[in-house]
């Protein structure tokens, strides 16, 4: 059925998007803050 | 205890003396609610048979949004702030100086009230009968607590038109539901009056206390 | 670094786990066939947010109580996690909602008051956006983060209460038998373990932002330079 694969599709997207956003903008801190000190 | 009620009324007699004097919120607010109602007749189509059951919605969104616009105006002046923060360097409590003004936003919101309930009588022809009055006036009691603590939060922020709102109407919603059901009942839907009078005043039992509670870390500084 | 690399890495790999039981495991229902499988990862994230709110609201009064710092990253943290995950319960619960009732939306109980939590900690998001970063920003946003808990169930309660007095569509009941229930206690599990991952690197991004001062351009973030007066 459509809107269950669109129902997992879109919960994939929402949650890995946010983690994959999450952990490049964790990557720019650390690499700022070890940059500065 | 004396020493807070003294303190509160105060607040609130200064509030709306200075509301007296410049006299420009409760008119704007009274223009508002009977353009609002003029608005939903031809929205709603409005006819002999649909009046009872339309009218109470009219009712809580034309004073939802009239309550926000008094609430979002009644903390904004610059004037306002000062003051505030003048009180807040006497020993009075922040509880007490929030309960004075919680007290004149909701003499405010009567206002509109009064204008508002005659109108919508007139207008739509809807039964007008002390449960409806009753009704809305126990509901004002909690709705202007909440109101005045986020009007007095936002009233430092920037966007604060929309952050009012957004921040007010969620829990203004426990209200409209229980006060639209008492409001239809009045008007002759079935349906328990009583039941829904008692969750309004369970309502403002509630937030009462809280918007107590909160009062000092929104109003200090 | 690679520390959080790690934990991301096993949050995935343990909601695949979950993600194979759900689709090869868990048997068709009898009923909804098989748009029933959205119901896992649905309730799942629901509980997960609740648990995010919950976290947010113990860090409030604690900010509230002690203006600790630590604890209103992490209110800041959870807020954001949760609101992520009640995205996720809402746009799966419109997408189980068409097939099996025939429509995206109706205003029960459940769906009324996840919108209206939504609605709230979006606004506490907000908050934090606009308001004086700092002290401000974070009493108002722990007294808000108070009141938003304490509204929901509120919510929830009045439209039950209304309901009673306008009977609208009945909810399918959530009797389960074992094997659907062992798959949605796994997924529940991993669910849980995602969302406490996704909190944990935001608290991380939060600690780093108010340790270093210059401006740090962010695609998801809750913190910016201040600005001046208006």
């Amino acid at each position: 059925m459509i809107y269950l694969v669109v129902a997992y599709v879109v919960a994939v997207l929402i949650l890995g998007g946010f983690l994959w956003l999450s952990l490049g903008t964790l990557r720019e801190l650390s690499a700022r803050a070890s940059g500065q000190k | 205890m004396t020493r807070s009620i003294a303190v509160a009324y105060a607040v609130a007699r200064k509030d709306l003396t200075s509301e007296w004097r410049t006299r420009e919120l409760v008119p704007a607010l009274g223009q508002f609610v009977v353009l609002a109602l003029v608005i939903a007749n031809f929205g709603f189509q409005i006819d002999s048979q649909n009046a009872t059951v339309i009218a109470p919605g009219v009712l809580w969104l034309a004073l939802v949004f009239a309550g926000l616009v008094a609430f979002g105006r009644a903390f904004a002046a610059e004037r306002e702030q000062a003051s505030l923060e003048a009180m807040l360097l006497t020993p009075a409590s922040a509880a007490a100086i929030f309960a004075g003004k919680a007290i004149a936003a909701a003499l405010l919101l009567i206002a509109c009230e009064a204008v508002l309930l005659p109108a919508l009588a007139l207008m739509f022809g809807t039964p007008f009968n002390a449960e409806l009055v009753a009704a809305v006036l126990i509901a004002t009691v909690g709705m202007a607590a909440l109101g005045c603590l986020f009007a007095a939060m936002v009233a430092r922020v920037r966007s604060r038109e929309v952050l009012l709102p957004l921040l007010t109407l969620p829990l203004w919603i426990p209200f409209i539901v229980a006060g639209g059901q008492a409001v239809q009942v009045a008007m002759g839907a079935s349906g328990s009056y009583n039941q829904a009078v008692a969750l309004l005043i369970d309502f403002d039992i509630l937030f009462v206390v809280l918007t107590s509670l909160a009062a000092r870390f929104v109003l200090d500084d | 670094m690679t520390r959080y690399t790690r934990l991301v890495a096993a949050a995935v790999l343990l909601m695949l786990v979950a993600g194979a039981l759900i689709f090869f495991y868990a048997p068709e229902d009898f009923l909804q066939k098989e748009p029933q499988r959205i119901f896992y990862l649905h309730v799942s994230a629901a509980i997960a947010a609740f648990a995010c709110f919950a976290v947010v609201l113990g860090a409030s009064i604690a900010y509230l109580r002690t203006e600790s710092l630590r604890a209103d990253r992490l209110a800041r943290a959870a807020a954001l996690v949760g609101v992520v995950l009640t995205t996720v319960t809402l746009v799966m619960g419109m997408l189980y909602a068409k097939p099996i009732w025939g429509k995206f939306w109706t205003w029960d109980a459940r769906l009324t008051s996840t919108l209206v939590l939504w609605i709230i900690y979006a606004g506490y998001l907000l908050l934090r956006r606009l308001a004086e970063p700092g002290r401000q920003a974070a009493r108002f946003a722990a007294v808000v983060g108070i009141f938003g808990f304490v509204d929901v169930p509120i919510v929830y309660f009045s439209v039950t209460w209304w309901r009673t007095q306008h009977p609208g569509p009945v909810i399918i009941s959530d009797a389960l038998p074992p094997q659907m229930l062992f798959v949605f206690l796994v997924t529940m599990a991993c669910t849980l373990f995602l969302a406490a991952v996704m909190v944990a690197i935001r608290y991380q991004i939060e600690t780093l932002t108010d340790e270093v001062p210059s401006p740090v351009v962010q695609l998801v973030g809750t913190q910016r330079e201040p600005e001046p007066a208006r």
